[in-house]
């Protein structure tokens, strides 16, 4: 009976080592496998006889296809008294032609499925349509009936009209675009950039003729690209867009790249009013070069290592160590003339100023030392490990082919991304920051001025602008002067 | 008489085909999946896709808000943010950052009946993402620390949100006249004054309760060898207690048929406007799915019916949407419609009210049809686009009564759906009996 008791005790005991023993794996991350390997969808384009560039990327595994049809001309092509002229027309092409009216038009693109929207940036205007396999003739017909013959209404400029300055008025309520569009006012002085961000007031100059002068300059097959992902391949899409689109008339145009403006230099700080606004919202930033310089790069390892994750400077510092801000990210954004860098954080009111400085402190800082092994590695890992996940949706595949191409990118942004990123090292991300963050940033703070301005008092002199980005007073020292 | 017999056969030889061709056409689920389940209870669902070196990783609990208590409102969405505060082997914060380190995206969301917590990285560090679950599934370290910050985060939320969306208030009060019951009809963000009053021990026991493997699912998506990653699975969950005997949750008692109609008076909203709201038969269940192609009929695209007829043709809101709604075992049609004057409020109505007694008397034509099926296979087909939308549709498939099986089924059902069946579905559930409106006035 002893016996089996001690039997008993010991095989139990065995268990539980063993058991404790298996639970070893818990205490540390696992090692991972190498990393895999990337093959990226094989993109193959073509020439049509009017000048437009067609791009496809085959993926016969999916049900869908997502076109993108981009007009090489954006807002900063809108003449200097008609802001928004871009924009505006990019919207009326959905909405009708002499024979087929806007609401048709919608019927015929629920019919396939699809999914169309419009966006309008300073460089191109971009249509996509993402639909269903199976109706590429009827998209690219309902594409065919928007590009060659758009109806400019009177009556659909009228709705639109209300419908953009709704929109504008209702995205008015959201502090950091709001803060964003100061800053690049601001950055965009004097630069056709500045076209892109006007206020809704601008909305009711637009006319019929305005439009239609437009459309006729810009909106050319050699001015333009068409890319296609999905369940099908570049001999198809050659046919199919050449049936639907050959009749579209080519135009002699040149597409001079536009003057790359100076960065801001001077200390400058931005008040926005934004009235019941519970938080203060930040947004600091200034310019940096092109998507297509070598710069990006040590670029973009740069705004990791401050600012791309919750993991990053800015959060740990501003959230996580000093319980100021509820967010604080940097972000990168590309034109085809420059880019910009901008900080943006929502912090509480009464840590308004204390937080300028950290960021401030933090910007100073990257661009003095440099940045740790540690970092550096972190940072190239995220960005070399999410670069598949950009494209993982068909329609963020076509999308991120339409930029290569609309940027004239090449396979520097493409197949050899995770090379150039393997390739930056500590001096590079030193010698970028001290290019680009040491030059002084535009401070842009937005939110309730009857809780903020008593926090900003500290600063030596800020600017009070109303929401149409017209500057109504200055603060010296919190006094009015 | 052969002769008829011989075309009847050949009749029905063609219909099947036709069945057998629309089944081939319009697949549930047309990616291949495996599944299994641990000792522990733990489900298992793995499908293989090549496309991109990545993997996703889903990790769903029944653990929604409608497993509260009352007076304990606003504990699944805590426990959701708890979750990346800490547990064992993993400090605070530290599951996003090894999650970013690699390239990945973490992020997790609580809906009424589950909640879902999931990545997406690399396929190399798959290992990496199932010992970051296993550990808070297993050892969730909380304390009273971290569920106070829990808690003022969660308030912080609510107070964003109040002032982002000036009709939450209304809206909310509304769910509560649409799901008459405590569970459906309060809120995931919880009342305010139960969040101030939660304990440390509501949460853990929360935790203890629903955060166990036999009430939860996991699902992998991606670049993954199928023997590996059951090897994988097995080494990080199998050794995870089992949980205690879930408490049993009853469906509700169906709400008394009566129209309902009450008024919200609040000063923040900028126009008037209403919330309509329509019973309707459970998820899964024969009529849901005409419902559910009714839905795009009326409320999805730009051509819908109800936004054509109110916003364009007849001016009389300003802003309408709408669409089926289901928690768990309950499903609604909700609307809700912006408006300029009271008057319109009114009109509008009325206009909703012509319009469904026109559907009610005739059959819809069948190329309406066809374009409310084809924006219905749009955003069906949508929920599987990436890896990591498949994972979250197949974990919310495992714990549907349809569940992983009846997959391959679903989209040809709605696919069938006929016009007969879309005027018998709005004569049996859009009347007035089933309906709940909430009218919100300018205070």
């Amino acid at each position: 009976m002893k016996k089996v008791s001690w039997v008993c005790i010991w095989a139990l005991l065995s268990l539980g080592s063993a058991l404790a023993q298996q639970e070893r794996f818990r205490k540390s991350p696992p090692i991972p496998d190498p990393l895999p390997l990337l093959e990226l969808p094989k993109i193959e384009s073509a020439r049509l006889v009017n000048g437009l560039t067609l791009a496809v990327a085959s993926r016969p595994d999916q049900p869908f296809i997502s076109l993108e049809l981009v007009i090489l001309a954006g807002e900063s092509q809108s003449p200097q008294s008609l802001p928004g002229l871009a924009s505006f027309t990019a919207e009326m092409l959905s909405r009708g032609t002499p024979l087929v009216s806007a609401a048709d038009m919608e019927e015929r693109i629920d019919a396939i499925g699809g999914d169309f929207s419009t966006t309008t940036t300073p460089d191109f205007s971009r249509f996509s349509l993402h639909f269903l396999d199976g109706f590429l003739d009827q998209a690219l017909e309902t594409l065919s009936l928007m590009v060659l013959q758009p109806g400019f209404s009177d009556r659909e400029i009228v709705a639109l009209k209300r419908t953009q300055f709704y929109e504008l008025r209702q995205k008015q309520r959201d502090p950091e675009f709001v803060g964003r569009r100061q800053l690049l006012r601001i950055l965009f002085k004097e630069h056709p950039y500045r076209q892109s961000f006007y206020s809704e007031d601008v909305i009711k100059n637009l006319t019929r003729k305005d439009i239609q002068v437009f459309y006729d300059l810009y909106y050319r097959p050699n001015n333009a690209l068409v890319v296609l992902a999905g369940n099908l391949n570049l001999a198809i899409a050659v046919r199919r867009v050449s049936h639907f689109l050959n009749t579209w008339p080519a135009r002699d145009m040149e597409r001079p790249l536009l003057p790359s403006p100076q960065a801001n230099a001077e200390e400058r700080f931005c008040f926005v009013d934004l009235p019941q606004a519970k938080e203060a919202t930040l947004v600091i930033g200034n310019l940096i070069s092109p998507l297509a310089e070598p710069d990006y790069f040590p670029l973009a390892v740069l705004n990791q290592v401050l600012g791309g994750t919750p993991f990053s400077r800015l959060f740990m510092n501003l959230r996580e160590a000093k319980e100021y801000a509820y967010s604080a990210f940097s972000r990168l954004y590309h034109f085809r003339s420059c880019g910009y860098y901008a900080v943006t954080a929502a912090v509480i009111p009464s840590a308004s100023s204390a937080s300028i400085r950290e960021i401030l402190r933090e910007l100073d800082r990257i661009s003095r030392e440099k940045v740790s092994n540690f970092e550096l590695e972190q940072a190239k890992s995220y960005l070399m490990g999410y670069f598949p996940l950009r494209i993982v949706r068909l329609d963020e595949l076509s999308r991120r082919i339409s930029e290569l191409l609309a940027f004239s990118l090449g396979e520097a942004q493409w197949s050899g991304f995770n090379d150039n990123i393997t390739l930056v090292d500590a001096d590079r991300i030193f010698e970028v920051a001290q290019r680009y963050l040491l030059p002084k940033p535009v401070v842009v703070i937005v939110g309730d001025k009857d809780l903020l301005l008593d926090h900003l008092r500290d600063l030596e002199r800020l600017e009070v602008y109303d929401l149409k980005g017209v500057l109504l007073y200055a603060l010296v020292k919190g006094v009015e002067g | 008489m052969s002769k008829i017999c011989a075309g009847v056969w050949l009749f029905l030889f063609f219909l099947t085909s036709l069945g057998a061709f629309a089944d081939q056409e319009e697949p549930g689920f047309p990616f291949p999946w495996s599944r299994f389940t641990l000792k522990n209870g733990l489900e298992v669902v793995l499908s293989e896709d090549d496309t991109l070196p990545l993997v996703s990783v889903v990790l769903a609990y029944q653990a929604g808000s409608i497993y509260e208590q009352p007076g304990k409102t606003g504990l699944a969405f805590l426990l959701e943010n708890m979750m990346f505060m800490g547990s064992l082997n993993i400090g605070p914060m530290q599951h996003i950052g090894y999650v970013n380190r690699v390239g990945g995206e973490p992020n997790a969301s609580t809906t009424e009946d589950i909640t879902y917590f999931y990545e997406t990285v690399p396929s190399n560090q798959l290992a990496l993402v199932l010992w970051l679950e296993s550990d808070r599934m297993k050892t969730l370290e909380i304390d009273a620390a971290k569920a106070e910050r829990a808690k003022q985060s969660l308030l912080d939320e609510i107070t964003q949100r109040k002032t982002a969306e000036p009709y939450l208030d209304s809206l909310l009060a509304f769910d509560r006249l649409l799901y008459p019951d405590f569970a459906h009809g309060h809120s995931i963000l919880g009342r305010e004054e139960d969040i101030l009053r939660l304990e440390v021990e509501d949460v853990r026991a929360f935790y203890a309760t629903y955060y166990v493997p036999n009430n939860a699912a996991l699902v992998v998506v991606g670049k993954i060898d199928l023997a590996r990653t059951r090897e994988l699975v097995e080494k990080y969950f199998e050794t995870i207690a089992l949980g205690r005997k879930l408490p049993l949750f009853l469906p509700p008692r169906p709400p008394e048929k009566k129209e309902v109609v009450q008024a919200f008076q609040d000063s923040l909203v900028p126009s008037p406007a209403f919330h309509l709201g329509y019973r309707i038969a459970p998820p899964y269940s024969r009529d849901y799915y005409v419902l559910a192609v009714l839905d795009y009929l009326l409320f999805k695209g730009k051509s819908a019916r109800l936004y054509r007829k109110l916003v364009k043709k007849e001016g009389l809101a300003l802003y309408v949407a709408g669409g089926i709604e289901k928690r768990k075992d309950v499903a609604v049609i909700k609307l809700f419609a912006m408006n300029n004057n009271e008057t319109m409020v009114e009109l509008c109505q009325k206009s909703i009210i012509s319009e469904f007694s026109k559907l009610r008397t005739s059959d819809i034509s069948s190329e309406e049809l066809a374009k409310a099926k084809s924006l219905f296979k749009r955003d069906y087909i949508n929920r599987l686009a990436s890896p990591m939308e498949r994972a979250m549709f197949l974990a919310e498939m495992v714990f549907s009564p349809v569940g992983l099986d009846g997959l391959p089924g679903q989209l040809p059902r709605y696919m069938r759906v006929n016009p007969y069946e879309v005027r018998m579905a709005i004569n049996r559930y859009l009347v007035p009996e089933s309906s709940v409106t909430l009218n919100v006035k300018l205070k």
